[in-house]
């Protein structure tokens, strides 16, 4: 053998080649969203899923974990009840008040959709696969901007297949009360491959909280590739939450790219319960000064679960701020990995930036990994970072047991006091109080093993 | 009544207590005293049941229970409460749920009832406001931020909410200036009583002054030297320590 540069494809490299073959006559769009998926693919040929020496793949080697590319969903509804989405969300997601903008294996479930009428006119929304065969001009100008990554192997996936998603204008100065809620249900008992897109612009001066809902009826191994761009305009403020709970077998890839204006305020959180593998990117793209994100997240993963949580930053402009704080609590063989690259071009001045994550480990197979990447091209900025990886402190449990508790009750407490400083970050006291909950449940599944 | 024979017990590997014998009835105060490094916080791990702390010769029982065989959180459930030197900080976890936790755990273990959050609330309440800590202060993390004062104050209400029959204080008087101290010594004093033995660790007589025990003991290199009334403490603080340990050159 020689030395050759040729890397021999993988079966999941074919079948994802071979699908786009046999898919794309199917998939919605006109000629220019065609030329956006040819370009793609062609993309993909050449990059190839992300390996371990892809630095921003470092801590998830897709070529080697994806085994198989399942089967693209078709454009058929799957339909299920309120019943089976209260089942899979839960009594509190499911009774928040919130709009719902329901999505079953991929595909948008109108029957199950609605926008409550006292918001009505506040929330507009389209599914993509309607917006696809007549892309409007901002769509068409908007469209995969916020990356900063060239070299995005997975996006280029998403644009390739992307079937349907959800398109939301909130518009000019509406505060909504309401959370809207994308509720992604997968409800099939076969295999399938679910590529997802959706476009919320956050017009001038509007507020909202949209929480994006990953859950599952049965336990397919799906795999899903989401990508969300969000576009916050000027004086806008954005509370933006994920609740990942795919089946046991499921991959999860999601991609957030996030645009911000001038004095616009993000704030992003991200729970992970679910999924065999997930990955979840966050691009923060600043376009205006005096701007802010805050953004954390919650993982708590137990037996072979892998997840990824890796972010760009980027400040292109002067005054702004930035803050992340990510908790993992690793059980069995758990594996996560965080990477925070934070970026301050030339112009941004004034840059104000903080970057924690911390893993627990409550066995000693778990792992978790994390790794901080700065690249700062001014001089007048505040940028900090910290990482730690630990166990549960012995002086404490000592302490707290002498007192009477219970080695499991000292364990809750001592976990939930620690995720529970992210929790803390979420402003909507009914989605932090389910969030807790789910915490709490989690660990009481853990003490039933 | 607790019960101490010939025990013995190391830490990472060296030998600490070098044979301790000690009797403390229901109802008596005993006190033992020490130099630096004597054994006197070892003697109170070992007899919560701390890891690392292990028991290589003798025994020790509670009302007749063998403590030496009991997880840390049974040990609390049959009654034993030790009063940190160095009480920790628990962050995230307010000081309210901690102490309802702790009451719950040990109730449930002794065969109670778990109370009620307004019976919980009012039983804090009440005892806390005659050790003098505010409420507000049950709303932060268990010690977090607290002064030293206010750490051993909470340390003696969690000792009034548990009810335990045997309370050990390590050197509760550390760091507390002179009105701290009357507060947390009358604290004490209101606890003891005919069903529960009190074991008090210091460094200094002062502490006695306010808390009068039944018998002090000298302890030296892991060994009880010297025991005697509670005018030992007087002679210890007049002559030091050199008068009653030089045994242990022997
Ligand atoms: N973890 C440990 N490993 C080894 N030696 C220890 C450890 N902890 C305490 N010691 C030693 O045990 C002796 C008694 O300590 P301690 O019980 O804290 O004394 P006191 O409370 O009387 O000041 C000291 O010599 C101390 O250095
Ligand atoms: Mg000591």
């Amino acid at each position: 053998m020689t030395a050759g540069t040729t890397i021999q494809k993988t079966d999941a490299e074919l079948g994802l080649a071979r699908q786009f073959d046999e898919t794309r006559a199917n998939l919605p769009g006109n000629d220019w969203v065609r030329e956006q998926r040819e370009e793609a693919i062609r993309t993909f040929a050449r990059l190839g899923l992300p390996h371990r020496r892809v630095e921003a793949w470092k801590y998830t080697d897709l070529r080697s974990m994806l085994k198989d590319a399942k089967t693209p969903a078709d454009a058929d509804l799957n339909s299920v009840t309120d019943a089976e989405l209260y089942q899979a969300l839960g009594a509190d997601l499911h009774g928040l008040g919130a709009h719902h903008i329901v999505f079953v294996d991929g595909v948008y479930d109108e029957e199950n959709s609605f926008i409550i009428g006292d918001e009505a006119g506040l929330v507009h929304m389209t599914s993509l696969a309607e917006t696809l065969n007549n892309p409007p001009e901002w769509f068409k100008s908007n469209f995969n901007k916020v990356n900063p990554r060239q070299d995005d192997h997975v996006g280029t996936l998403n644009t390739a297949f992307m079937r349907d998603g959800a398109v939301i204008e909130i518009v000019k100065d509406a505060r909504l009360k309401r959370p809207v809620h994308l509720i992604f249900i997968s409800s099939s008992k076969s295999a399938e491959a679910i590529t997802e897109r959706h476009f919320i612009h956050v017009a001038q001066g509007a507020s909202a909280t949209i929480l994006e809902s990953y859950v599952h009826l049965r336990a397919p191994d799906t795999q899903r590739n989401s990508v969300t761009e969000l576009k916050l305009e000027t004086g806008a403020k954005v509370n933006h939450i994920k609740f990942q709970h795919e089946g046991a077998k499921a991959s999860h890839l999601s991609n957030w790219m996030v645009s911000i204006g001038e004095n616009a305020n993000y704030r992003g959180f991200q729970l992970t319960i679910g999924a065999k593998v997930s990955r979840n990117t966050i691009n923060v793209n600043f376009h205006g000064s005096h701007s802010q994100a805050d953004i954390s997240g919650v993982a708590l993963l137990w037996d072979e679960q892998h997840s990824d949580t890796t972010m760009d930053i980027v400040h292109g402009v002067p005054n702004t701020l930035s803050r992340e704080l990510f908790k993992t609590v690793l059980d069995d063989r758990g594996r996560a990995g965080f990477q925070g690259k934070l970026v301050v071009k030339p112009d941004a001045q004034k840059t104000d930036a903080k970057q924690m994550a911390h893993g627990m480990l409550l066995s000693e197979t778990a792992e978790f990994d994390a790794k901080p990447e700065l690249e700062i091209y001014a001089d007048d900025v505040v940028c900090g970072h910290g990482a730690t990886s630990g166990q549960l402190d012995e002086d404490m449990m000592f302490y707290m047991r002498q007192r009477g508790m219970s080695m499991d009750t000292v364990q809750t407490l001592l976990i939930l006091a620690f995720v529970g400083e992210a929790f803390e970050l979420i402003e909507d006291e009914d989605i932090r109080a389910a969030f807790t909950k789910m915490a709490e449940a989690w660990l009481g599944g853990k003490s039933d093993e | 009544m607790l019960k101490i024979e010939n025990l013995h017990a190391t830490v990472g590997g060296s030998q600490i207590l070098r044979g301790i014998s000690l009797e403390i009835p229901n109802g008596e105060v005993h006190a033992i005293m020490g130099p630096n490094g004597s054994g006197k916080s070892t003697l109170s791990y070992v007899l919560s049941g701390r890891d690392g702390y292990e028991v290589t010769q003798g025994t020790a029982t509670l009302n007749g229970i063998n403590l030496l065989d009991l997880e840390v959180d049974e040990r609390a459930a049959a009654g034993v409460f030790l009063a940190f030197q160095y009480p920790h900080e628990i962050p995230g976890v307010a000081t309210f749920i901690f102490l309802r936790h702790a009451l719950n755990s040990v109730r449930k273990a002794r065969g109670d009832e778990e109370l009620s959050t307004p019976d919980f609330m009012r039983l804090v309440k009440g005892k806390a406001a005659e050790l003098g800590v505010k409420d507000e202060i049950l709303k932060r993390p268990l010690n977090v931020g607290f002064s030293g004062g206010e750490k051993k104050r909470m340390e003696i209400l969690q000792m009034a909410i548990l009810e335990p029959s045997l309370c050990i204080l390590d050197e509760t008087d550390s760091g507390l200036d002179i009105d701290a101290l009357k507060t947390v010594s009358q604290g004490v004093n209101a606890l003891r009583s005919p069903d529960r033995s009190m074991l008090v660790i210091t460094h200094y007589q002062r502490l006695l002054d306010y808390i009068v025990p039944d018998k002090v003991h000298v302890l030296s290199k892991g060994k009880i030297r010297h025991s005697g009334g509670k005018e030992l403490a007087l002679e210890l603080e007049k002559s030091g320590y050199a008068e009653f340990v030089d045994e242990d050159a022997a």
